[in-house]
């Protein structure tokens, strides 16, 4: 089955606790290639424990998780694995402040993979191209400004040539003028066919990209549904309730 | 609709000017420094005279009234009521070279130079860090090469005999050389969650933190002969330099674990998600920042490694201070003591200074480079 759907992430029964805290409850998804996910809920609710245990950064303690056919099972093998097919885009960016961007760049690929530095600087400059961050190459993180440093951190995430992309709340940390251009960025990244699961609060951005919006409270999926029928018809008390309070917000 | 609101801005639309002379200049340093209350008047002019009486005695004692040249024993001195500088002129071998054979004492002026030399270029920007580095090492492999003879024709000079200077360099740039590194093990060490590799960490360091220097040195020369094999014979230097190396990277740990603890989280996390394994990440990633925010306090421990170099005279070792104290034993000059350890107290200053600028330097140079990208 899993063949025929060609799934990126496959995940089933997930379930994790801190201490007595069950946080991921059970959680069952599955992401396509090519598709993107908009994972969304309330603070809490569990949804960046969730895509931080996909690359292996938390570890789940049921259930079973399967990334570009990778079996997550916790050992340095799988986990050496699964981080080499998936790029990870965080909230506060955690760039590496003392090297430059290109060294920030390459730094995984030379290291890592043990790509030939030459390589590793060209790819470097193609990607800040598509970000469009080519004359920033020498300059240090400190240098600038927090959207240029997502940005920086997405093509550093790509560096990866990953299978699947994760955005853990990539635009929360920004100030509202940064926060298109990195949004622009991750919408021309989907558009070429790049797998994604992003947790955010952008819901223009979840109704124009995503192929499924999932809305998470408490550790568990409440509600999956395609960004139409989740934004205008949401079935359940939990997502109209969250729905009318981030409209409020906008 | 509610009424006009009371409150009010207006727009400014004015180019940007220099700021008023209360703020800045000559005049305002002094009122805002020295003189802005009477009370703070009155104490900057009390202060001011008690400093002015100091200087002038101490100008007087050093220089006005000073003896430079006394031969004939110190004849001179005797009769002075300044300070007797001749002592330094006299005794300067002995606190310089200690009880170094004295025809070979020329050894120790090129080592001196060359650590001298070597610290200057490397306070530059010249050469990069590898190049600064190799050359430490070069110079500190040449002084012991220099100082042992033994090669090229040179007389072989036992290590009981090293001192002064010489000595103390020696002394100081193995304690730094081997500690460094151990410190940075000692605390990634202390951080593993490997348990065998944590608990032997913090036995090192909670057991040599919790023995004074003194102590330390004192088991290394004298009581550790006694339980290993008698045809295992080391070196007293290298015992008591083992001993010295432990001590200080007992220290200097904690500060690196400070500065590991520093670095937030999300390096590491971020090095993981790049697929980086651990030693990698520590190398590239955590350590270069860790180590850059605790510059000033590892300053702190690798200056006072320098001073601690004192220590090794109770051992029979003769470092600068050791061979000072020596050199006035002299019946003739015992009596000007205070002016030969005034200049070993100005050598110590001089050389702590400038380490601990250097310190500043490097400080300086990370932060107009590494700024925080949250």
């Amino acid at each position: 089955m899993t063949a025929t759907r060609d799934l990126v992430v496959e995940m089933s029964a997930l379930s994790k606790w801190y201490g007595q805290h069950h946080v991921l409850r059970d959680v069952t998804l599955g992401l396509a290639r090519g598709e993107k996910i908009v994972l969304c809920g309330p603070s809490g609710s569990g949804k960046s424990t969730l895509i931080r245990c996909i690359n292996g950064l938390e570890p789940f303690h049921q259930g079973d998780l399967v990334v570009s056919g990778t079996h997550l099972d916790g050992t340095p093998a799988s986990l050496a694995a699964v981080r080499r097919t998936a790029g990870m885009v965080f909230q506060s960016f955690n760039l590496f402040p003392h090297l430059s961007v290109l060294e920030n760049l390459t730094l995984g690929a030379i290291y890592a993979k043990g790509e030939p530095e030459r390589d590793a600087i060209a790819r470097a400059h193609s990607l800040l191209a598509r970000v469009q961050l080519t004359s920033q190459a020498q300059k240090y993180p400190g240098q600038l400004s927090g959207g240029q440093r997502q940005r920086v951190a997405i093509a550093r995430a790509l560096m990866l040539e990953p299978e699947v992309m994760l955005f853990d709340e990539p635009t929360s940390a920004l100030d509202p003028e940064m926060v298109h251009e990195v949004l622009d960025v991750m919408e021309e990244l989907a558009r070429g066919g790049q797998s994604m699961i992003v947790v955010t609060h952008e819901m223009g951005f979840a109704r124009k990209v995503a192929d499924l919006v999932v809305f998470m409270d408490q550790g568990e999926i409440v509600e999956a549904a395609p960004p139409e029928q989740f934004f205008q018809a949401p079935s359940t008390a939990r997502a109209k309730a969250f729905l009318g309070q981030i409209s409020h917000a906008t | 609709m509610s009424a006009a609101p009371r409150s009010f801005a207006h727009p400014s639309a004015v180019a940007p000017r220099r700021p008023p002379a209360a703020v800045r200049g000559m005049r305002a340093f002094l009122r805002t420094h020295l003189f802005q209350s009477p009370l703070a008047g009155l104490f900057t002019f009390l202060l001011g005279a008690v400093l002015s009486v100091a200087l002038w005695h101490i100008l007087r004692w050093s220089i006005l009234d000073a003896v430079w040249y006394a031969p004939d024993k110190g004849a001179a001195c005797r009769v002075a009521t300044g300070a007797c500088w001749a002592v330094i002129a006299e005794k300067y071998r002995v606190i310089l070279f200690g009880a170094y054979p004295y025809e070979q004492q020329w050894r120790g002026g090129v080592i001196i130079a060359g650590w001298l030399a070597w610290g200057a270029l490397s306070a530059t920007s010249l050469l990069p860090v590898w190049g600064r580095l190799a050359g430490w090492a070069g110079v500190f492999v040449l002084s012991i090469l220099l100082l042992g003879g033994g090669l090229f024709g040179l007389m072989p000079v036992g290590t009981d005999l090293w001192g002064g200077l010489p000595l103390t360099f020696i002394i100081f740039g193995g304690t730094v050389a081997g500690g460094l590194p151990l410190a940075i093990l000692l605390a990634v060490g202390r951080r593993s969650e490997l348990p065998v590799v944590r608990w032997l960490c913090i036995l090192t360091i909670e057991g040599v933190r919790g023995v004074p220097l003194l102590a330390l040195l004192f088991f290394a020369a004298l009581i550790l002969p006694l339980f290993l094999p008698p045809n295992l014979t080391v070196d007293k230097l290298i015992r008591a330099e083992i001993g010295m190396i432990i001590f200080f990277a007992a220290y200097a740990a904690e500060v690196v674990r400070g500065g590991l603890q520093a670095v937030p989280e999300g390096q590491d996390e971020a090095a993981k998600a790049l697929g980086l394994g651990y030693g990698a990440r520590m190398v590239k990633v955590v350590l270069p920042q860790a180590l850059a925010i605790v510059v000033p306090a590892l300053f702190n421990d690798i200056i006072r490694a320098f001073k601690n170099t004192t220590f090794f005279s109770i051992l029979g070792l003769f470092d600068v201070l050791g061979a000072t104290k020596a050199a006035l034993q002299d019946p003739n000059w015992v009596r000007y003591g205070t002016e030969g350890y005034i200049f070993v107290f100005l050598l110590y200053f001089i050389l702590c200074s400038a380490m601990s600028a250097y310190g500043a330097s490097i400080e300086r140079g990370n932060q107009s480079r590494v700024r925080r990208a949250a």
